[in-house]
């Protein structure tokens, strides 16, 4: 029996791409045969301005070890500012789960449109990089070790 | 059984305990005044601490389930809480949560900002009263000539009531009214139907605003945060619209809006409404999306008008949020 | 998780899927958890078989939830929906599992495609254990269409509705009819002249009894959705005029690329580099002239300029190519003696003619050069007193690798076709969304070519992307032929994944009012509570997100339904999967 390599971390980052543009990005990806990093699993929204703060920290509390979310550039949102809402909603959120121990870039929030599976798939090659450098993120582990 | 002595009623045996409190919730109890007289009147305090002798193995004693109903108040900070709360509940019909400090952990709850060992460096060495030059901080067991010394294990997290013990029903506050007190109160004695096990009772399902009597409008967009002292509060505009966080809106109503009455923001002790996984998370997307800036400059800007997010969005509720506590381990960066 | 009868479909899509990702034992071991009654893995789910056995499934096993994983949901999930609702399911109890865009066709280890395929399953099935059976609302079409720009698209969609019998208001924003069209001297491939066609175009618009034309007219709001829409005009400048329709087609145009910022090229500040657009002035004036009123000896034309280079635009604007072969026999038939020169990266003359044009016109003496777009653009200079010509072209000939230098008295730009400055404006008002470079998206490329996200809304022409005139043509009518459905249907089932207000926990803050981008949300003042107009959500979730008493649940998208998928998508537990077993360290 082969074993998945459990050595080399490999860190799960949930994604959470808005509908209209960063989740068709990624669908063209696919449809491109691009190659990108595994760890990526994507949730879709149908807004930016859909994701809650709560979904972030449920992400970090089931194991997640960062959280990419994507929506349309700026000026682009099919629902017209949904994705400043979230930017906002963001920035928040870093400055709180700075506090709580927690580095901030395990948080990223990228705009990518329809049109970039390209930008898609080397956008997920950099988090994976980004989020493995941090090493994992100890959330879970701290939850479920009370002492 | 005889008819004539079915019908008479016993009385119903209450405990009062406390974990990781502040006395507050005691007090509140207390605090419900001559209707006291009506408590004791349909009610036999078996348990109480605070004012009855009453010893640890007496409770052991009692048999399974031969306490009516038992307010637990304050978090689990130490074995002695978890004990108790474990012991509690097994002697307890109704076990309820109360106050936000079992329910939500509380202001002690604060403290899973920091961990057992950076808190006895602070209490212990540090602090600018204290003289400790060996160093000695609490040990769970110390032994002297007369035999071993026994003292309940300080924990690295501070607990929420729920998370030990299966809890029946919640009353929240800090403390809770005393007024709430009494209607659930009665209600359990008039034998009424009481609602599904795990929720919230004495408090409303609907948020602070709905019985605020300040003025609201849609018009929530803020350029600057505001602490309460540092404005001028016309006492008749909504707190957010002025800018002053209130966390209002993802707080249960039931205390009277007391705060906001006496013009101070909500602070968030009755905890979140019953749809609301995190009352901080809810609140924080709430306040970023009334912050009235698409750039992120300037919203970083606005954001520093806010001190310490954690602290004020989590003030009550920090061991039952989502991240319930501090990663002590993780480097961050400054 | 809650308790529910889930059926796991899982594609193979051919090879597509199952090359990449174990498919069989992956049914097999999603098969074992708990909640799934039935668990299989099919060559083409989106086949009448395959959405068959869903549906004999339903039946036989009551299974109360689906989850198909396959393509992605932007794809077939409407198909999966039918097949549930066929099956006398509600269609939103259904949840697909993206395995082929986000997985197979992306990943290269099999192993690790197929644990990753496994943690999305997991998600949707704990996603759809809390979906919600929900009710399509119907509502009536307005047999109106409203038709934004008035060149060759918009006429040809306004003409093919209009001879249906049905009402089109046509909104122009300049004085004329014709667009871009207009300025056209001759046609590709046969060089037939513009005018001959449009002329009698513009005129059955203008006289046609069902097409109003409202020329000088913008638009600045559109409200409602399909079916249902309405807003208010000012015509040229006029007293204001309230319109409502069930359609929208989208036919601005386009814009022709400025080439001041291509320093190479010197427009601007050599008089004569001309553009495309101001050869074809030229051509309908009839005269061939330098500024200086002299018959140029030597013309030269460059093409991509704006197109094909990361500098300006990485797309290839697909006309300019047969258009500059048009010029270099126009310029052949009417300067017999004059030296032309055909600069070109390559030569796409794709398309019905195009191919036999280049071959006809590489007869005439046409001295084709070609250059490399990225790296090497040719570089234009005025030439030196002495110099026979006015003009000297520095480039490097890709074909023999020499550096070459061209006489020109006269430069043509094939300027490149870009989305007009306004192009963002119209999205907003019509609710269409961009790609990067400002063009508007269909919604499929291949399958929905015509139509928007945004049901109601169709564009057409060169506002979607670089196009000539039969395609445009082409797309507009194929767009009538969608309105003219949709009018035929009389009534249209509009989405309800929107937002709903709890009036039993809203507690009146007035939050979310503002955060709506299409005011949707009211207050009531008597009832202390926010309430959404559910015809006009368009469900972004939004208010869902700022509401902080979870009053606010947006429809398919709840809090309780993302968060169950987040856990399912993290917690493996001890599923088998191909030869590792994967469990939590």
């Amino acid at each position: 029996m082969r074993r998945l390599n459990m050595e080399k971390f490999e860190p799960k980052i949930i994604s959470f791409l808005c509908n209209w543009c960063s989740y068709t990005g990624a669908d063209l990806a696919g449809t491109s045969r691009m190659k990108y990093a595994h760890n990526i699993r994507i949730i879709r929204v149908m807004c930016s301005g859909r994701v809650d703060p709560t979904f972030v920290l449920k992400s970090f509390r089931e194991g997640a070890d960062g959280v990419l979310i994507c929506g349309c550039h700026p000026g682009d949102c099919h629902y017209h500012e949904g994705n400043y809402k979230c930017m906002r909603r963001v920035e928040f959120l870093k400055r709180y789960i700075k506090q709580m121990g927690i580095d901030e870039r395990r948080i990223r929030l990228e705009w990518i449109s329809a049109s970039e599976g390209k930008q898609f798939a080397a956008l997920a090659d950099e988090m994976r990089e980004q989020i493995a450098s941090l090493g994992p993120c100890r959330v879970r582990k701290v939850i479920e070790n009370v002492s | 059984m005889e008819k004539g002595k079915k019908a008479k009623k016993e009385k119903l045996k209450l405990a009062i305990y406390w974990g990781a409190a502040c006395g507050g919730c005691c007090v509140s109890v207390l605090d419900v005044h001559e209707r006291l007289l009506e408590i004791v009147a349909s009610a036999d305090l078996v348990f109480w601490p605070l004012a009855l002798d009453i010893k640890y193995k007496d409770v052991e004693e009692m048999p399974d389930g031969f306490i009516d109903v038992c307010l637990f108040n304050g978090a689990i900070r130490n074995s002695e809480n978890e004990l108790m709360a474990v012991l509690l509940r097994q002697k307890s019909k109704i076990l309820v949560a109360y106050g936000s400090c079992a329910h939500m952990g509380g202001i002690p709850g604060l403290a899973n900002f920091h961990d057992r060992d950076s808190i006895f460096e602070r209490v212990y060495m540090d602090t600018e009263s204290t003289i400790n030059p060996e160093k000695i901080t609490p040990r769970p067991r110390f032994e002297i000539p007369e035999g071993e010394l026994e003292l309940p294990a300080f924990y690295n997290d501070v607990l929420t009531l729920g998370s030990i013990a299966c809890v029946d029903y919640y009353i929240p506050g800090c403390p809770p009214e005393s007024e709430r007190l009494m209607e659930v109160f009665r209600a359990i004695v008039s034998g009424a139907e009481l609602p599904y096990k795990e929720s919230v009772i004495g408090a409303l399902d609907k948020s602070q605003c709905d019985e605020c009597k300040r003025t609201k409008t849609d018009n929530k967009s803020v350029k600057k945060f505001y602490r309460p002292w540092e404005i001028e509060d016309d006492g008749e505009t909504c707190f957010l619209e002025q800018g002053v966080l209130c966390m209002g809106p993802a707080t249960r109503g039931g205390c009277g809006v007391r705060c906001i009455e006496g013009n101070a923001p909500c602070r968030g002790c009755y905890g979140p409404p019953p749809d609301v996984t995190d009352p901080g998370a809810k609140m924080m997307s709430a306040i970023a999306t009334m912050v009235d800036s698409n750039d992120p400059e300037e919203i970083n800007m606005i954001l520093n008008s806010i001190e310490d997010i954690a602290g004020t969005f989590y003030r009550f509720s920090l061991p039952a949020s989502i991240l319930r506590r501090k990663v002590m381990e993780e480097t961050n960066v400054d | 998780m809650k308790d529910s009868r889930i059926g796991v479909y899982i594609c193979w899509c051919g090879n597509n899927i199952a090359k990449m990702v174990d498919v069989e034992q992956l049914a097999e071991e999603i098969g074992k958890l708990e909640n799934v009654i039935i668990s299989r893995d099919y060559k083409y789910m989106c086949s009448d078989p395959g959405q068959e056995l869903v549906i004999k499934d339903i039946k036989e096993h009551q299974l109360d939830r689906i989850v198909v994983a396959a393509c992605s949901p932007r794809i077939h999930e409407l198909t999966f929906r039918k097949a549930l609702e066929n099956a006398g399911l509600n269609q939103y109890l259904l949840e697909m599992a993206n395995i082929r865009e986000h997985v197979s066709w992306v990943h290269t280890d099999r192993e690790i495609a197929t644990v990753k395929a496994a943690d999305l399953i997991r998600a949707a099935i704990e996603k759809v254990s809390y979906h919600e059976p929900l009710e399509k609302l119907s509502v009536d079409i307005d047999p109106a269409t409203l038709i934004i720009g008035g060149g060759v698209a918009g006429m040809s969609a306004a003409l093919s509705i209009a001879e249906a019998g049905k009402q089109v208001y046509l909104l122009e924003r300049d004085e004329k009819l014709g667009g871009h069209a207009a300025d056209i001297d001759l046609s590709f491939p046969y060089l037939n002249s513009v005018a001959s066609f449009l002329g009698p175009m513009i005129k059955r618009v203008s006289e046609h009894k069902h097409i109003k034309v409202y020329k000088g007219t913008t638009i600045e709001d559109i409200f409602g959705y399909i079916g249902n829409f309405e807003t208010s005009i000012k015509p040229n400048g006029g007293g204001k005029e309230e319109l409502k329709f069930g359609h929208i087609i989208v036919a601005t145009g386009l814009k022709a690329y400025d080439p001041t910022p291509i320093e190479n090229y010197a427009y601007g500040r050599i008089k004569d580099v001309i553009t495309s657009s101001e050869f074809e002035q030229m051509l309908l004036s009839g005269k061939i002239l330098t500024k200086q009123g002299k018959v140029p000896e030597h013309v030269a034309i460059i093409h991509c300029v704006g197109s094909r280079n990361n500098d300006t635009h990485e797309y290839c604007s697909r006309t300019c190519c047969t258009t500059a072969l048009k010029y270099a026999n126009q310029l052949r038939s009417a300067l017999p003696d004059a030296g032309i020169y055909d600069l070109y990266a390559d030569m796409r003359a794709f398309g019905k003619g195009c191919e036999e044009l280049y071959t006809s016109t590489s007869g005439r003496n046409i001295m084709f050069l070609m250059f490399d777009p990225e790296k090497n653009l040719p570089v234009v200079s005025e030439a030196k007193q002495d110099e026979e010509c006015e003009m000297i072209i520095r480039m490097e000939e890709k074909m023999s690798g020499e550096n070459i230098e061209v006489p020109a008295d006269l430069v043509i730009l094939m300027t490149a076709m870009e989305a007009r400055d306004d192009a963002k404006d119209i999205s907003h008002i019509a609710g269409i969304s961009m790609c990067g470079n400002n063009f508007y998206i269909e919604k499929h490329p291949k399958l929905d070519p015509v139509a928007t996200t945004t049901d109601g809304v169709y564009i057409v022409g060169t506002c979607q992307g670089p196009k000539d005139i039969p395609e445009s043509i082409s797309q507009a009518r194929a767009a009538a032929a969608r309105v003219l459905a949709g009018i035929l249907r009389g009534t249209v089932a509009v989405e309800v994944t929107t937002a709903v207000v709890n009036e039993d926990i809203c507690c009146g803050c007035q939050t979310c009012i503002s955060v709506c981008p299409y005011s949707a949300i009211t207050f009531d003042e008597e009832k202390n509570v926010s309430e959404v107009n559910e015809v006009i959500c368009k469900g972004c979730g939004s208010c869902g997100s700022a509401c902080p008493t979870g009053a606010i649940r947006s429809r398919h998208y709840t809090d309780r339904q993302i968060l169950s998928q987040i856990k399912g998508m993290l917690n493996r537990g001890k599923l088998k999967i191909t030869q590792t077993i994967i469990e939590e360290a």
